[in-house]
């Protein structure tokens, strides 16, 4: 990288494309090459719901040097690899940003079809011989992409090496001649980035010194689910495919089987989660992953797993809804079905990770939790959390426990055994089938110690009770961050309370909010059921006013909190199926600390 | 319907063309084509660059907000290939075609090469725009040696600056030194000599006979004339004039001799097309021929005249005063081309 080793990087890309352009993949390439070089990536993708050949591509990818929360609302760069598809996002680039672009397409274009046209004022144009390199290069136009990577590795002076390297393992396992043809496009492509001037004030520093001790990897909110499961020591995996949950059960499929375990594709959902809780119950670590669609025909045995207290952990990643909804947009839409969803009081632990080193974390602890607290536990993510990229530090040591369950102790082993046994912390020691003296019954029937089925009122009131205080214990679990409060301590104008995927855009507009002289702090919750109440009393408290930004049209968060806390509140719902732009939830944290100055 | 005024070129010309008919046609598009990735940009102070920290934000004419404010389209990165009078359609190397209404050419001029020195292109720099001139600023060690070869006034503004700075200077006297300034022999004398006064280190008659890269470690460039005499400079840089830079215009249908010939309305031979600045010969009654007029001033006005006209006035161009090249008190030449806004 260029010797500026004192500048701070904070660089966003975007490459735009159409399904087939190789938009995605060119994206893929960059964000691994900076992962290589040092910097922190954060990256999300947007593709069309169709397989290939329709509909519009865009890879995001925000390098920097320290960590980032959020990408940029604008893009410093934009590239252009169909500029019919491009042009709506011209307007995304900042002033004095580049726009590259193909300066000779292939055929002949009416007034306003190139992009070139299009650029604003104060962003700079980088016409790129896209399509004669790639001709020339590789013989055909399939290569636009590494074209336009080559000039860009080239004009902003990066290293080559990491970059071929990267292009040499996407083509491994095709005709050499294909990844050579390749790596000379880049290299034509550079060269002519690096004789071009720079007109634009972009500069890659170098980045920051890495924890030693832990292990830095760039992945996806999916894959850290997956490496979660794996180090947690998942044993068995049921799932059904669906976007954009898929990438779990693709990434598992190879790596489970490797270290031992299974991997069944079921017929359909019901009868992924339906088998997830027997193996449960049978001992063992189980898992199923889905959307909101699957996760809906899984509610009615989640209540099964509830009532008959089998540990089981279900991965539900968020899209558009309802029904078939948006398939390829992100929402936060599912909280409620989460953490309400099925008959009866079903209390059951749901996890919502905000970032993917917090994925990979949730992942883990949901095994644990699932073991300790004896019930479902649903980790909710979203397309956004699920498909976005960021350079993660992952501990060297396995931080999970291998066997989390509370056991029959040694005196207990002499007695009869009651499976549903009341006890102080309301979680009954726990037997798999098999083991000595275990015999139980087991019901979908409200049921007695013994699990032999009782409907009697006091019964149920009692281990109505039990289902539900037992989980009040995972408010204290180990290991895992419930809640957490950032920015200004004490008291302040403007708290924002948020959840999932989102907070890293509530973060990032309260750093800037603070920059701004707002006296602001931001609270994640991590646990939506049960939910800290506590501390989110506390944080209410501290604040002035209270914002609660989320992707859904209801505010379900704000729905699940307002149910529990009296104090009024603010909300800031979106439904664009995209990331919620940093600009709108900074507005209204300005316009709140407005609010407060005046009424002060 | 809504007029569509495009204008290739993003001079004086073209910009000034611009701001009076946006003024004129509220309602009308305007777009400006140009082959440069910048905006409008002051080149008269490129100098700068040598004792300035500055960029090229810190030449631009009009704010980034100007445009759009006044919905002036700037199409940057853009070459135009061809120009269809019959169609009133223009064709960009990217194969786009843009229709227009009416049409200014204002692409202004390109440095001039003389033949016998196209072969050394590659080791001579230009200082015609931002980009080649922080070419030279960033290979030109401090205090270094500058020959220039021709010296009009671009260079000999450029020349003095350099001089201020402590830089060495050696200029190569041809028939182009002082152009656009026509200046006779006795004139010539007294300015080549206050040149010498101010530090520049004058040659005359002499013939280059070769131009190589230096030796590793040496000076970048070697200069070679034909009596045996040798130069040794860390960048050498034609200033020979302009050249009229309107080669898409050929086909087009239009009169065009070394530029677009227009009449004192600057209209062209096409009622639609008009041209301005540095790439249009002008009809000169007094002198009975064509001609062509420099500097920032008169440009300036040609672009508003062209403007005007292009909107329904019939103003005419009224032949200017040449400007002559002078030594003030201070022994320092002065061109009035180096006067601007």
């Amino acid at each position: 990288m260029i010797d500026s080793a004192m500048t701070e990087t904070d660089i966003q890309l975007m490459f735009c494309g159409s399904a087939g352009d190789g938009t995605i993949a060119v994206g893929d390439i960059f964000k691994r090459a900076m992962a290589e070089a040092g910097f922190k990536v954060l990256a999300f993708d947007i593709y069309p719901p169709e397989i290939r050949g329709f509909g519009k591509c865009i890879s995001r990818v925000r390098v920097t040097s320290r960590q980032a929360y959020s990408l940029k609302h604008q893009s410093d760069i934009l590239v252009s690899l169909n500029d019919s598809y491009a042009i709506p996002h011209v307007s995304e680039v900042r002033d004095f940003g580049g726009v590259l672009y193909d300066q000779a397409p292939i055929s002949a274009m009416a007034e306003g079809e190139h992009i070139s046209g299009h650029l604003q004022p104060g962003q700079l144009p980088y016409g790129v011989s896209m399509r004669e390199v790639s001709d020339q290069t590789t013989g055909g136009s399939k290569a636009k992409n590494i074209v336009a990577l080559g000039f860009l590795a080239g004009l902003y002076d990066m290293q080559r090496e990491p970059f071929h390297q990267i292009i040499r393992d996407k083509f491994k396992h095709k005709d050499p001649i294909i990844s050579e043809s390749n790596l000379l496009a880049f290299d034509t492509a550079y060269d002519e980035g690096v004789s071009t001037f720079r007109l634009d004030f972009i500069e890659l520093g170098t980045p920051e010194r890495q924890d030693i001790g832990s292990k830095v990897q760039m992945m996806t909110g999916n894959a850290a689910v997956v490496r979660g499961c794996l180090d947690a020591g998942l044993e068995t995996f049921f799932g059904y495919p669906i976007t954009p949950a898929t990438s779990i059960m693709e990434d598992l499929a190879t790596d489970l089987p490797m270290r031992g375990g299974r991997l069944l594709q079921t017929e359909d959902e019901i009868s992924a989660i339906a088998a997830t809780i027997g193996a449960g119950y049978a001992g063992a670590r189980a898992a199923t992953a889905t959307s909101g669609p699957g996760l809906a025909l899984m509610v009615e045995m989640l209540g099964l797993g509830v009532m008959a207290e089998v540990p089981s952990v279900i991965f539900c990643s968020q899209r558009g809804g309802p029904s078939t909804g948006m398939p390829t947009k992100t929402e936060q839409s599912d909280l409620h079905l989460a953490v309400f969803g099925g008959a009866g009081d079903a209390q059951r632990i749901v996890l919502a990770p905000t970032n993917v080193e917090g994925a990979y974390k949730c992942a883990g602890k949901a095994f644990e939790m699932a073991e300790r607290y004896q019930t479902p536990v649903i980790v909710l993510l979203d397309l956004y959390l699920s498909n976005r990229y960021e350079t993660v530090i992952l501990p060297r040591q396995n931080p999970f426990e291998a066997d989390s369950s509370k056991k029959r102790s040694h005196q207990e082993r002499g007695v009869p055994y009651h499976r549903f046994s009341f006890t102080d912390d309301n979680v009954s020691p726990r037997t798999v089938p098999g083991e000595e003296g275990g015999i139980h019954t087991v019901t979908g029937l409200e049921h007695n110690e013994l699990g032999r089925p009782n409907d009697q009122p006091d019964m149920h009131l009692k281990m109505s009770e039990k289902r539900h205080n037992k989980l009040l214990g995972a408010l204290d679990h180990p290991g895992i961050t419930i809640q957490k409060r950032f920015g200004d301590e004490g008291k302040v104008d403007v708290g924002i309370l948020g959840w999932g995927s989102t907070f890293g855009e509530i973060l990032e507009a309260m750093l800037v909010a603070q920059d701004e002289g707002i006296s602001c702090s931001a609270m994640k919750v991590v646990m939506l059921s049960p939910l800290p109440l506590q501390p989110v009393q506390e944080f209410f408290s501290d604040c002035r006013e209270i914002l609660i930004p989320e992707l859904n049209y209801e505010g379900q968060f704000a729905n699940l909190v307002g149910s529990a806390i009296s104090k009024p509140f603010t909300r800031l719902n979106r439904v664009p199926g995209v990331p919620m732009r940093v600009a709108d939830i900074l507005d209204e944290i300005r316009r709140l600390a407005a609010q407060v100055k005046s009424a002060a | 319907m809504t007029e569509h005024y495009v204008i290739i070129g993003n001079g004086v010309a073209g910009n000034e063309a611009a701001c009076h008919l946006r003024q004129r046609d509220p309602e009308s598009r305007i777009t400006i084509i140009t082959a440069g990735r910048l905006l409008f940009y002051s080149r008269y102070e490129l100098p700068r660059l040598f004792h300035e920290d500055c960029d090229w934000r810190d030449f631009l004419v009009n704010p980034v907000e100007y445009y759009v404010e006044n919905r002036i389209n700037v199409r940057r990165n853009s070459f135009v290939t061809h120009v269809d009078a019959q169609r009133k359609s223009i064709n960009l190397a990217h194969k786009e075609s843009i229709s227009y209404s009416q049409l200014l050419v204002a692409s202004g001029g390109a440095t001039n090469l003389p033949a016998e020195l196209s072969d050394f292109a590659p080791l001579l720099n230009r200082f015609n725009l931002y980009t080649a001139a922080c070419q030279v600023r960033d290979i030109l060690p401090k205090k270094g040696k500058v020959v220039m070869l021709g010296g009009d006034v671009l260079g000999l503004d450029l020349a003095r600056n350099l001089i201020n700075e402590g830089y060495q200077v050696i200029l190569v006297a041809t028939e182009q030194t002082f152009w656009p300034h026509r200046v006779d022999p006795d004139e010539r004398k007294l300015l080549l000599g206050a040149l010498t006064d101010m530090g520049v280190e004058v040659i005359e008659n002499a013939k280059i006979e070769t131009i190589q890269e230096g030796a590793p470690g040496m000076s970048a460039r070697h200069i070679l004339f034909d009596d045996g005499c040798e130069i040794f400079a860390d960048v050498v840089m034609p200033f020979f004039g302009l050249l009229p830079a309107a080669d898409f215009m050929m086909g087009s249908g239009v009169d065009f001799e070394r530029g677009l010939l227009v009449g004192t309305n600057l209209r062209t031979t096409d009622p639609s097309i008009w041209a301005a600045g540095d790439v249009c010969q002008i009809w000169s009654p007094e002198e009975n021929q064509y001609r062509f007029y420099y500097g920032w001033q008169n440009v300036k006005k040609m672009g508003e005249i062209a403007a005007r006209n292009m909107t329904g006035d019939d103003i005419h161009w009224e032949t200017a005063t040449d400007h002559k090249m002078y030594i003030d008190e201070n022994r320092q030449i002065v061109s009035p081309y180096w006067e601007h806004d």
